[in-house]
């Protein structure tokens, strides 16, 4: 008995240490990485053999075993050096942030572009080296594979002085826009961000519940007059002046857009984080504010159960944001073997087919295009292209697939209407990306107005109650 | 050998968890709520929360839903546990365990078929936010009512209320002259165990839609904006909203209410 009771009373101890020896325990020659991904944001294996994926001139592509698992393998047979990847998931940009304050580490993690800009301001970014840039190592898949225009926007972006891609490679990309039913929705009320707070559709609209897609809707249905003016778009230094306007954080503009959020508050189905895909595709609401990646998958979902939806980022503007990856100081520590290791899992998840495979699995759009393989271009073209020869689009994708220099044309003969549907969501064209704008993330002062405007937005005013 | 053993020493495991998760959340909580961002001592989240109108509305609609809540609980409850205590039907604890089993089922799932049950009846669930509230929470919270009062009234001894048939009251009277006050101890642990989850309880509502807020989805919204202190404020003026609620209706339950409430 007594021995027993000894063992109960040392027990937590022992569990304690345990896990503690468990954590620090890092063998000399085996790499660990520590890896944070949105949830299902990344092919996870296990495919049905149907599943697997034969374009023409292409080996078949086929997931079946999780990506950062291969990574592991991958590493060891090109490198000769082991990997342990430790791989988790967060579910919204501000939870990761918040995991990283309360000290969890990690090495690499894929925020979006703002939280990239809030991490970078307060220096917790580490820089890729020189030699992930390298386009004539063969294993940099990155840097040999990323499309021009991406290529162009992370140069031309800067944080703090710096061009994004010093510190941030991207994954995946889209713009944000409204998915509606076409048989309840006329297509164009759905050109306006207005639709909202349209009366037509009371209580059949659903909002994402966050503060910065729902501020920039807002906001383009305040400067909606300005926006669409021939004058504005026709402006030379159009695509600045949309950028500057659409970040624009002033004090009178908050309220007023608290206002209009108000209005659309009163108007919709839900503000949701994650049930309008389903809400959407059961058919229960008609009008969804969406990002282009859910609005792909819903649009194929809903396509099953015959309810045709389409995706149109509103004339106003849309929103393009990026969801890329960042090595953190805190993490990396000063390591080089563990900085190669995190840039060179960057460049295994960006060769060719394991761009397929994710995409494929995921639903949203790769930043990379391929470079001189032309993979990801025609699994595009063997997912949308058709055969027939009436009633179809020739959909221009140059822009994105191009190199620079050269004159290759990209062009998909799709079914007539698909640029409403995933094709266009996952690809929007040339018109459409230039009618976007990228958001910045807000300075702390403005971050805490628009925050207090946005829960305010969301209470019950008192005054409402008597 | 047994001078070594002390039945005090079971408790150790206990103690462990809850330093670990009880005590120390609390303390950081605590914490949180009286600074601000540059860890200065400040009362300025309290003074924060009492001077917004939004803050103070949505205080008074989460009590009036947790109210709501608990009076529908309570009136579908009482009348279901009374008749499994004392209907005399043979085999209660199977039938308790009928109304106890979809409990065990998944509450994400359970509210999952909810909304599609009150949208194949309403039509559109978001005309009527206030009422799917009540039917959500009732639906999730109603087993909490129903066990402590059945409890309660299973151990109300029959031969009180024999003596009062004896001394001529109808059963009417018998009811709520012996059997109510008896069971006041059990419907005050009932309206405690679903008064507070009733008003702090956000993932129903986010389920249902997402657009009415309560308490917790208020504390919800301020940790996801990085501000941890006046998050950790309102929860600390929960918690002593709910410390307040408790010290009165014991009173008012004569120091009865420690034994009912012992049972879950």
């Amino acid at each position: 008995m007594y021995r027993f009771i000894t063992f109960l009373k040392w027990f937590p101890v022992a569990v304690i240490a345990c896990l503690l020896a468990g954590c620090a325990s890092s063998d000399g020659d085996e790499v660990i990485l520590r890896v944070c991904n949105w949830e299902e944001f990344i092919d996870e294996g296990n495919w049905d053999d149907d599943e697997a994926i034969d374009i023409d001139g292409h080996e078949v592509i086929m997931g079946e075993e999780p990506m950062y698992k291969e990574f592991e393998d991958w590493y060891y047979e090109k490198y000769n050096v082991k990997v342990k990847v430790y791989y988790s998931c967060f579910g919204t940009n501000e939870d990761m942030y918040n995991q990283l304050t309360i000290g969890d580490k990690f090495d690499l993690v894929c925020p979006s572009e703002y939280m990239m800009m809030k991490l970078k301001n307060e220096g917790k970014l580490e820089e890729f080296s020189d030699e992930f840039f390298d386009v004539y190592d063969e294993n940099n898949y990155y840097a040999r594979g990323l499309s021009p225009y991406i290529k162009n926007v992370f140069e031309e972006n800067k944080v703090g002085g710096e061009p994004w891609s010093r510190y941030f490679a991207g994954y995946m990309w889209g713009t944000t826009g409204i998915v509606f039913n076409t048989a309840k929705v006329k297509a164009e009320d759905a050109r306006h961000w207005d639709i909202l707070r349209d009366r037509d559709y009371y209580r059949t609209v659903t909002v994402k519940n966050d503060v910065r897609d729902s501020y920039f809707a807002a906001l383009a249905i305040l400067k909606a007059d300005m926006l669409r003016s021939e004058k504005f778009i026709s402006s030379p230094d159009y695509s600045e002046r949309l950028a500057e306007e659409m970040n624009d954080t002033d004090e009178k503009v908050v309220d007023r857009v608290g206002d209009i959020l108000q209005d659309i508050k009163d108007n919709s189905y839900s503000f949701e984080t994650d049930s309008g895909k389903a809400d959407m595709a059961a058919g229960k609401v008609d009008v969804s504010y969406q990002w282009s990646g859910d609005a792909s998958y819903i649009m194929e979902v809903a396509g099953e159960n015959s309810v045709n939806l389409n995706y149109i980022v509103p004339d106003e503007c849309g929103n393009l944001w990026f969801d890329g990856w960042v090595m953190l100081k805190d993490g990396i520590d000063g390591d080089a073997a563990k900085k190669h290791a995190a840039q060179a899992f960057i460049n295994y998840i960006s060769r060719p087919d394991n761009v397929v495979r994710n995409m494929y699995y995921i639903g949203y759009t790769s930043v990379i295009s391929g470079g001189d393989d032309d993979t990801v271009f025609d699994y595009m073209d063997w997912h949308y292209g058709t055969d027939e020869t009436e009633d179809t689009i020739d959909y221009d994708l140059t822009y994105f697939f191009a190199e620079d220099g050269s004159d290759k044309n990209y062009t998909v003969r799709a079914k007539k209407g698909s640029e409403y549907g995933s094709l266009g969501a996952q690809y929007p064209d040339l018109n459409t990306i230039k009618r976007c704008a990228v958001m910045d993330n807000f300075d702390e002062e403005a971050y805490e107005r628009i925050n207090r405007m946005w829960i305010n937005v969301r209470c019950i005013n008192i005054k409402d109650i008597f | 050998m047994k001078k070594y053993f002390s039945r005090r020493y079971l408790c150790i495991p206990y103690c462990i968890f809850l330093i670990f998760f009880v005590v120390l959340p609390v303390i950081v909580i605590f914490y949180y709520a009286v600074t601000n961002g540059e860890g200065e001592f400040t009362l300025n989240n309290l003074s924060a929360f009492f001077s917004s109108g939004y803050a103070i509305g949505t205080l008074l609609y989460s009590i009036a839903i947790a109210f709501t809540v608990t009076v529908v609980c309570l009136l579908l409850a009482y009348p279901v546990a009374y008749i499994l205590a004392k209907g005399g039907i043979r085999k209660n604890n199977v039938l308790l365990l009928l109304f106890i089993t979809p409990m065990w089922i998944n509450f994400t799932l359970r509210i999952t078929a909810l909304k599609e049950v009150l949208t194949a009846i309403e039509g559109n669930i978001a005309y009527y936010p206030f009422i799917n509230t009540i039917i959500g929470m009732t639906y999730d919270f109603l087993p909490f009512m129903i066990l402590p009062l059945y409890t309660t009234i299973t151990k109300i001894d029959n031969t009180f209320s024999e003596a009062a048939q004896d001394l001529g009251a109808d059963s009417v009277k018998v009811f709520f002259r012996i059997t109510l006050p008896l069971s006041v101890p059990g419907i005050i642990s009932g309206v405690m165990m679903v008064f507070l989850p009733a008003m702090t309880n956000y993932v129903i509502l986010d389920m249902l839609y997402n657009s009415t807020f309560i308490m917790g989805s208020l504390i919800g919204s301020y940790f996801s904006a990085y501000d941890w202190h006046n998050g950790s404020m309102i929860s600390i003026i929960l918690l002593f909203i709910i410390l307040a609620a408790n010290f009165v209706t014991d009173r008012f339950a004569d120091g009865n209410a420690g034994k009912g409430r012992a049972i879950l």
